[in-house]
């Protein structure tokens, strides 16, 4: 399905004295399949504009399109739940959503909402226990007598259960050390490659961005400051310091690295595999001549 | 949904009601809804809503937020004038409609009892909309500070009520989450059999209540690791001051029961 934002805006309270912009002019389109992910600081709509993409939140103007479900001001779209039903959000922080009894209760619970069967949604939890790096013995456990981490995971397994087609990811990695929060980005690039899903990523990392994404977001203060692929973002290193966002630490690497033996090397150049790999053919010329 | 709560509502500003000292304003609270039982007939309930309906001019608080405090007890008050319209019976009878007769000696009564009821709520709103409820308690803590003598922990009660009104804010807005998250799976909050809807509350009760005592225990250690060892010697930041304003506001306080106590048949 694919995506469509035109002229958002949102106004938090409005008609109050406490009314805020949140969001503004915001245009966007998303093609199925596409990693994008969005960037900006804290307060500058991020979270706002997702939760525009199931229906949590009405745009206060504007319109938004995905697949064939119309979200726009003053309508009401009276097939939000199926909406809902393909797009699954991993909140900031999902851990806090859990409560059940059994983490396998937990897991089921947004597939059974959707009217999947309970067998089905029971296989779907087997499977996926597995998949977020816990293993079946998990499945008849209270989720409170897990770690912070494990929770993330169930949490993660619960919105996973439901199959969405389109996947939004709220800083899904926030507060995890850095080992985990590799597994988990790996986890959803994975999924996003078989299932050919739509990933929506929200994320302070400039790495993780660079990494994963076709397409990256700068918001600033509720509007789209920047857009486009990783090469045409972080290439604008001015742009980005105006923004004071930094360039990915692999690419203010290269750039170092440029400047020291005066070359210049590909601009596509943003993991740190495939730094290392330029580094050290690099280091190999060098040695050569 | 959330909007409509009103307790912490704070709304900003720098009106006469707005800088008055917190005491004076829950003093005159305490006894407004005292004389408010005073008014006994149209003239004194006129001067009780002359009274009310200035104050809230006065305070420049938009008056949709006074209304959003009405709302949830405007039922309440619809029911007992109704009750009272077709229950009271007294004085001469106005009309009657098969087995319903309504008297006038009710209708008043029925008006008099609601227009209490509106002014006891417009006041107490309009006392939490233009005090920050930080000052509410340092005034409380102030106020029954005497008590303290007779055992009262009135320390202990302030911060009790200064935490609690600190978290209502966060706690919404913690539910707010929960809701948003559990609205993405498929969970309905709004529709369906009464039944139904109990139990759609469990996934949003048991989050909050696992993050509000985590939160509890996190609060707890924070100020013990900050040395908090209750009331005994501490000072507070926020120091009262009564001027001239105060003292007018209970001039004119005095006013209105003595008017009140005049015109009363």
């Amino acid at each position: 399905m694919d995506i469509t934002i035109k002229d958002l805006e949102h106004l938090y309270s409005k008609g109050t004295p406490f009314e805020r912009i949140a969001l503004k002019d915001v245009d966007l389109s998303i093609k199925q399949g596409t990693f994008l992910s969005i960037i900006g600081h804290t307060g500058s709509g991020k979270s706002t504009l997702i939760q525009h993409l199931n229906g949590l939140l009405k745009p206060t103007s504007g319109s938004i399109q995905i697949g064939d479900f119309h979200i726009k001001s003053g309508e009401k779209e009276k097939r939000l739940k199926d909406l809902r039903k393909h797009v699954g959000v991993v909140f900031q922080y999902p851990e806090h959503q859990l409560f059940e009894e059994t983490i396998e209760k937990d897991i089921i619970f947004g597939p059974m909402n959707f009217g999947v069967a309970e067998d089905e949604a029971k296989k779907r939890a087997a499977h996926l226990i597995d998949l977020v790096g816990l293993d079946q013995s998990f499945l008849q456990r209270s989720p409170f007598d897990l770690s912070g981490g494990q929770m993330r995971r169930v949490a993660i397994a619960g919105v996973l259960a439901m199959k969405p087609s389109i996947l939004i990811l709220d800083e899904p990695t926030a507060g995890l050390d850095p080992r985990g929060r590799k597994e988990i980005m790996e986890l959803f690039y994975r999924l996003h490659n078989e299932e050919n899903l739509t990933t929506i990523l929200v994320t302070h990392s400039m790495e993780d961005a660079a990494r994963y994404s076709d397409q990256i977001v700068i918001m600033e203060k509720g509007t789209v400051a920047l857009q486009g692929t990783p090469v045409e973002v972080f290439s604008d290193a001015d742009a980005l310091t105006a923004l004071s966002l930094d360039v990915p630490e692999t690419m203010q690497f290269i750039h170092r690295l440029e400047t020291r033996f005066g070359t210049s090397l590909p601009k596509s150049v943003f993991t740190l595999e495939e730094t290392v790999e330029a580094a050290v053919s690099l280091l190999r010329k060098e040695e050569r001549s | 949904m959330m909007q409509n709560i009103i307790i912490g509502q704070y709304v900003p500003g720098k009106s006469y009601v707005h800088n008055l000292d917190p005491r004076a304003k829950l003093l005159t609270t305490f006894l407004f809804v005292i004389i408010v039982f005073l008014a006994n007939n149209w003239i004194s309930y006129a001067l009780l809503g002359a009274f009310t309906l200035s104050a809230i001019g006065v305070s420049r608080i938009p008056i949709r937020f006074i209304y959003n405090g009405l709302k949830p007890i405007l039922l309440i008050i619809i029911l007992t004038f109704l009750l009272h319209v077709f229950l009271t019976k007294e004085g001469p009878l106005l009309f009657s409609l098969g087995f319903i007769e309504v008297y006038q000696g009710g209708v008043e009564q029925g008006v008099f009892i609601s227009m209490r009821l509106l002014f006891l709520i417009m006041i107490t709103s309009l006392l939490t909309l233009t005090t920050t409820p930080i000052d509410i308690t340092v005034g409380l803590e102030t106020l029954l500070g005497p008590f303290k003598r007779f055992g009262l922990p009135v320390h202990e009660f302030a911060l009790m009520m200064s935490i609690a009104l600190r978290f209502i804010p966060t706690l919404l807005e913690e539910t707010e989450k929960i809701m948003k998250a559990q609205a993405a799976r498929g969970a309905q909050f709004s529709t369906g059999p009464i039944k139904e809807r109990l139990k759609s509350i469990v996934p949003l009760l048991v989050p909050l209540f696992v993050s509000a005592f985590k939160r509890a225990e996190d609060l707890a250690m924070a100020m013990e690791a900050r040395g908090y060892r209750g009331g005994e010697g501490r000072t507070s930041i926020r120091l009262l001051k009564w001027d001239a304003k105060d003292s007018l506001l209970f001039v004119l306080l005095l006013l209105l029961t003595t008017a009140l106590i005049l015109l009363r048949s």
